[in-house]
């Protein structure tokens, strides 16, 4: 979707505040971070779809609220659509109503530990499909304004780039935060020069590289 | 204090707060941290979550990811081209071997800085950042100031840093927009030669691992 998330270019932020490296400034922080992960268990959702959920925050809110309090407005939107809490108990601070939480369960602390240690596989074997682009091909960006979750940048559709490696096959973003499971493609990191990007008030000689799925890209 | 306190989406805010008062008197982080607990009540209550692995999780974070995990594998590849070549070349296994693993770290690049080429990473949607070599993201990665602005003129963003790069090295600008996360490979600085891999991981920073630093 075009959201305020989807900064890449834009103007009016000022300089970087290059001495803020904080993590947690405060720990209801903590616990807000700590909350998304485990809430991702019990509902569940998955990162894709708690991303487009973060997209589809009030933009003026997007840009007010600090960082964690987005995560955590989007996790209480995807436990709403889950039919777990409902608005008024949020406003209220107080649980209204119980559910059956057999399909809903809590993660235990050790599960949760072991399986974030491990990580989840998002890519599948090289012979489940066959590539429509190779190295070293140029490649047009599909200039596409979709409602739903994408991972495509504003700033690069339409343009065409260098594809310079196939990454190999992943789980696709925009079917996993539609809730169309894994669907898997074709993902190849692509090379734009900046001038391509950004005219003449790009850089001669420099370069943005991007992780781009198959049905993004089509053949110039 | 004040400063450190704000989240990072509100950078270039000015809300007066260099006065001494920390951030509880901050009223948009009040209501933050009024509706995380509220939010933290209700789904304990529903028996959603387990309070016991609210800590574990963050405690996971805080004591077994980090910018060090990172340091430990540069300082290795510094030191062994075997395990700089396989590094380069499958940077998960690599790293893997090292014991670093997990959640936003299942597929990591490693991208080497050379003479003529300097990397450097940005998650201009969101925040992807290879959690289990650099820990979370500073506040500064995540800002709408550093993903909006890297992309376009990452000299002057580099240079915010401390950064100036001669105009004969190319810039490269690692967008991180699907599931690969990147990993910055600096360059060994000259006078290190006589270092062992704990002193050099000791010398190479987060930002350096980022790109907004040399080493």
């Amino acid at each position: 979707m075009n959201g305020i998330h989807d900064m890449g270019g834009m103007h009016g932020f000022g300089k970087v505040q290059v001495d803020d490296d904080t993590v947690f400034g405060a720990d209801w922080q903590r616990r807000a971070f700590a909350l998304v992960e485990t809430l991702a268990w019990a509902v569940p959702y998955s990162t894709d779809q708690h991303r487009y959920a973060i997209e589809c925050l009030e933009p003026v809110n997007y840009l007010k609220h600090d960082y964690f309090e987005n995560w955590i407005e989007a996790t209480e939107t995807l436990l709403i659509e889950a039919g777990l809490v409902d608005r008024s108990e949020l406003e209220a601070g107080v649980k209204r109503f119980d559910i059956n939480c057999e399909n809903h369960a809590p993660v235990g602390p050790q599960t949760l530990v072991a399986a974030t240690r491990a990580g989840a596989e998002m890519i599948f074997p090289a012979d489940t499909s066959t590539a429509a682009f190779h190295v070293g091909q140029r490649v047009r960006v599909l200039n596409t304004h979709r409602q739903g979750h994408t991972r495509v940048p504003g700033y690069v559709r339409g343009k065409c780039g260098l594809i310079i490696r196939n990454g190999g096959i992943f789980q696709f973003a925009d079917s996993l935060a539609a809730g169309n499971g894994p669907d898997p493609q074709h993902c190849y990191t692509v090379e734009f020069t900046s001038t391509t990007l950004w005219g003449d008030d790009g850089s001669q000689g420099d370069t943005i590289c991007l992780d781009l799925w198959e049905p993004y890209l089509e053949a110039i | 204090m004040a400063k450190k306190s704000h989240g990072p989406n509100k950078h270039g805010h000015d809300h007066g707060n260099d006065d001494g008062h920390d951030h509880a008197h901050d009223p948009l982080e009040e209501g933050a941290a009024l509706r995380v607990r509220a939010l933290e009540e209700i789904v304990v209550a529903k028996g959603l979550v387990d309070p016991d692995a609210l800590d574990a999780i963050v405690e996971y974070y805080e004591r077994e990811t980090g910018p060090r995990n990172g340091a430990q594998v540069i300082a290795r590849a510094w030191t062994d081209p075997d395990f700089k070549d396989w590094l380069l070349k499958d940077g998960t296994a690599a790293i893997n071997s090292l014991g670093f693993s997990g959640y936003q770290g299942e597929h990591i690049r490693v991208i080497e800085n050379t003479d003529t080429v300097h990397n450097v990473v940005v998650c201009t949607l969101c925040s992807c950042y290879p959690w289990p070599v650099l820990g979370l993201a500073p506040a500064w990665y995540k800002s709408p100031a550093y993903r909006s602005r890297v992309v376009r003129e990452p000299r002057v963003v580099l240079q915010e840093f401390g950064l100036n790069l001669a105009s004969s090295v190319k810039v490269r600008v690692w967008d991180s927009t699907a599931e690969v996360r990147y990993l910055v490979l600096p360059r060994r600085p000259p006078g290190s030669e006589g270092m062992d891999a704990p002193e050099l991981a000791n010398i190479i920073t987060r930002n350096g691992m980022i790109g907004t630093a040399s080493v």
